[in-house]
């Protein structure tokens, strides 16, 4: 081939190449199939070049690489018991493809339209980046970080810790709230406040008192006011909006006002200026709240929040519906997960594999588990035979990386046993098999077609309730299966999000559990050492069993007694 | 049929269907991205059609189960890739007139010749992977970084120092070199049965 043309595919390739030579090779490649084809060959080296540096730079060792391959190669069709597992293939079981599969089962999340499953009001959407794969994206300005007794009025939005706070109003009545814009500013807001978050870097105050402390990075921060603009151009700065009076006073560093009487004015450090209203001696910063004052006000509330739970805890235990009750938030011993509850030592779980010890929701005092990695998990057993069940779990989710992230699976998913799991959508499914001597088809991705399985079952989901934009906050869960009124029931932070009938034909009135686990799904297929990859990404500090069915009061007064700071 | 989807059969059926897509896309979409990129001048508009192919690909997903009840996977990604080739025609077609774009005969001729070795998507990577092992450490580091994602030579040349001249020879010969590695371990698998 002619090398003439070599070098313009390269200069092609890089993107060097001048309108004239492209046409050049665009006329060469109409007649030329060779060139063509080294063209071809060229592009697939570079697309699997880069595959390669991506795999690379998400997995720099070797032997981590291997060891995510090995455990996500769950090439056993009886992993389709229930439902299919995730398209498990030995060869991108890796970054890319974890990538690439988020990434398309998000924008494939725009087809559950179909479905009505999606939430319109979500925050995250999919993508197109400049780059080699689409990503989700949050729409959001800022994040609510911390919060102190905050009162929010009846009619407004809420927002829980940790949430990403969209364009729009934030009004709440009193308490502190502590906000950090994208861009790097940081707000503490003291109540009676409202403010309308407009974008990275600005944000209007119609009430409030507060302080905002921009990094150099964050310089140009924009902070809004009826009167005038006030633009940061360093530092620290505090702020005071009343009805009839705007104060500004500068703690350290320099901003400019724009607009109103003062337009164009710089002021520097200890320099304060009216913007309305009668000039006032006293200070703006007197009794402002500064970060290590919200520091230790969020401890000591966050540590009150425990001892609270502690006694609701304690005296959970002398329920008798109660069949186990993990307080893994009061601590573990050793690698044992005591069962709490008046069943005692016999249910205690046993904890398996790399599982994580971290904060629990109530801060550095209390502990949960993290179940990150795939071989993490709690082991139980708890035999007996039951007539209801509710479980309650607090958990902290960082991501739902696999099809199904497990929360309480019963081990073989035998006659009456449990599962208990959130899809990668974000739904909540329970589901207890039936007659696991039935027969009942599903679509395989293992072996691409229809197959048969044992088991007569059926899956209880709710609509969507998390996204990536929940990563990192805590969720009170609940289902709720009641044979008696067969009804299952489900609950997200104490509230009902779905209720459905029980079938005539799977319908069922004694429950077991036997073998089981906590934040994953051990040993369902005995006979083989592969296991289907469920564990969950993210931290669990409390679960509960009951033995009844609870009713909606009862999981909402479980929530309010149990419920973490700033919710 | 013992299943659990009696209570709502269209919702189930739908369900199954796109359970079905999701699996089948999850499994090729490397394969039909590569084929969007050699029938597009540049990275850019890659995502775009991917994801307009995508949509397009579930839209008519139901057509082409029961056209093609017994269709291996080898079939899906021929399918999908007519449609990636008709939607990277239409992106090329409206962005002609602010960029580089291949005329409508040369993208025939590309998708025809990208189709010859479209299912060898997995073989060529192991095949770059073995080859790659072969280099020095250095031409390795360097032809891996410059396809990272987000990275090119100007940029690399630019913050390394070096003359972007230097480094683009220096690339190409890297490349060509892996090339002709990697046509070989091809040609002896193929070989080989």
């Amino acid at each position: 081939m002619d090398d003439k043309y070599r070098r313009l595919i390269d200069q092609l390739v890089n993107q060097t190449i001048s309108k004239e030579d492209f046409d050049r090779l665009q006329d060469a490649f109409e007649h030329d199939a060779d060139l063509r084809r080294e063209y071809v060959a060229l592009l697939g080296l570079c697309e699997s070049l880069g595959e390669i540096a991506l795999e690379d730079a998400a997995f720099p060792v070797d032997s981590e690489r291997k060891t995510t391959t090995a455990t996500t190669r769950s090439n056993d069709t009886s992993a389709s018991h229930e439902t299919p597992t995730a398209p498990a293939r030995p060869r991108f079981t890796s970054m890319r493809f974890a990538i690439a599969a988020t990434a398309w089962f998000l924008l494939i999340g725009s087809f559950a339209f179909w479905l009505g499953q999606w939430n319109q009001s979500r925050l995250v959407e999919d993508m197109v980046t400049d780059g080699e794969t689409s990503e989700s994206r949050i729409a959001g300005h800022a994040t609510l970080r911390r919060m102190v007794s905050l009162q929010w009025p009846d009619d407004s939005k809420r927002y829980l810790t940790g949430d990403v706070l969209p364009n729009g109003p934030l009004v709440f009545d009193s308490g502190l709230a502590e906000i950090d814009f994208f861009c790097g500013a940081t707000l503490i807001v003291e109540g009676p406040a409202s403010l309308e978050i407009e974008s990275d870097w600005s944000v209007f105050v119609s009430a409030g008192r507060l302080r905002a402390s921009v990094p150099p990075a964050a310089r140009g921060f924009v902070l809004k006011t009826v009167e005038s603009e006030i633009i940061d151009l360093g530092t620290e700065f505090a702020v005071e909006v009343k009805t009839d009076n705007v104060r500004v006073e500068v703690i350290d560093g320099e901003v400019a006002l724009r607009g109103g009487e003062h337009d164009g004015k710089h002021l520097v450090t200890g320099e304060s200026a009216s913007l309305k209203g009668t000039p006032s001696d006293t200070s703006v910063i007197e009794g402002l709240s500064t970060m290590i004052e919200l520091d230790q006000r969020h401890q000591e509330a966050e540590a009150d929040g425990y001892r609270r739970w502690i006694e609701h805890s304690t005296e959970l235990r002398s329920d008798d519906r109660m069949i186990a009750h993990f307080a893994i938030a009061e601590g573990i011993r050793e690698r044992i997960v005591p069962n709490a509850a008046l069943t005692g030592q016999r249910f205690d779980g046993l904890m398996v594999g790399p599982v994580g010890i971290t904060d629990g929701r109530f801060g550095p005092e209390s502990l949960g588990l993290e179940f990150d990695r795939p071989g993490s998990r709690v082991r139980t057993r708890i035999d007996g035979e039951f007539q209801a069940f509710t479980f309650t779990c607090w958990v902290r989710i960082d991501s739902l990386k696999h099809r199904y992230n497990a929360l309480f699976m019963g081990d073989g998913y035998e006659t009456g046993e449990p599962h208990w799991q959130i899809r990668d959508d974000g739904s909540l499914m329970f589901s207890v098999m039936v007659d696991d001597t039935q027969q009942s088809e599903h679509f395989s991705e293992i072996d691409q077609q229809m197959v048969q399985t044992a088991g007569l079952h059926r899956l209880y989901y709710t609509e969507p309730f998390w996204d990536i934009s929940n990563s990192g906050q805590w969720f009170h869960l609940a289902a709720v299966y009641d044979p008696a009124n067969r009804r299952v029931s489900q609950y997200v932070n104490g509230k009902q999000v779905a209720s459905e009938a029980i079938p005539d034909r799977f319908h069922i009135t004694t429950l077991r559990i036997g073998a089981a686990e906590i934040g994953n799904w051990g040993q369902p297929f005995r006979e083989t050492p592969w296991f289907a990859v469920r564990n969950l990404d993210g931290t669990i500090d409390e679960l509960t069993i009951f033995n009844a069915a609870l009713s909606e009061e009862e999981v909402g007064h479980l929530y309010e007694r149990g419920k973490p700071l700033g919710y | 049929m013992d299943s659990p989807e009696q209570a709502h059969p269209s919702r189930m059926t739908r369900e199954r269907l796109y359970d079905a897509y999701v699996a089948l896309l999850a499994r090729h979409d490397l394969a039909i991205r590569r084929f969007v990129r050699m029938l597009l001048p540049s990275q850019d508009g890659v995502d775009d059609v991917m994801q307009e192919t995508a949509l397009e690909c579930w839209k008519k997903f139901g057509e082409f189960q029961s056209d093609e009840p017994d269709a291996d996977a080898d079939e899906f990604v021929r399918w999908a890739c007519v449609i990636a080739r008709y939607k990277s025609m239409s992106w090329q077609r409206d962005k002609s007139r602010d960029r580089l774009v291949f005329r409508e005969s040369v993208i025939e001729q590309l998708s025809s010749t990208a189709l010859e070795t479209v299912n060898q998507q997995e073989q060529q990577r192991n095949a770059v992977e073995a080859c790659l092992a072969d280099l020095p450490p250095d031409q390795r580091r360097l032809v891996l970084s410059v396809h990272s994602p987000n990275e090119s030579i100007a940029r690399i040349a630019n913050e390394s120092g070096q003359k972007a001249r230097r480094l683009y020879s220096k690339v190409n010969r890297i490349r060509s070199l892996l090339l002709v590695c990697v046509e070989r371990r091809l040609a002896a698998e193929a070989g080989n049965g």
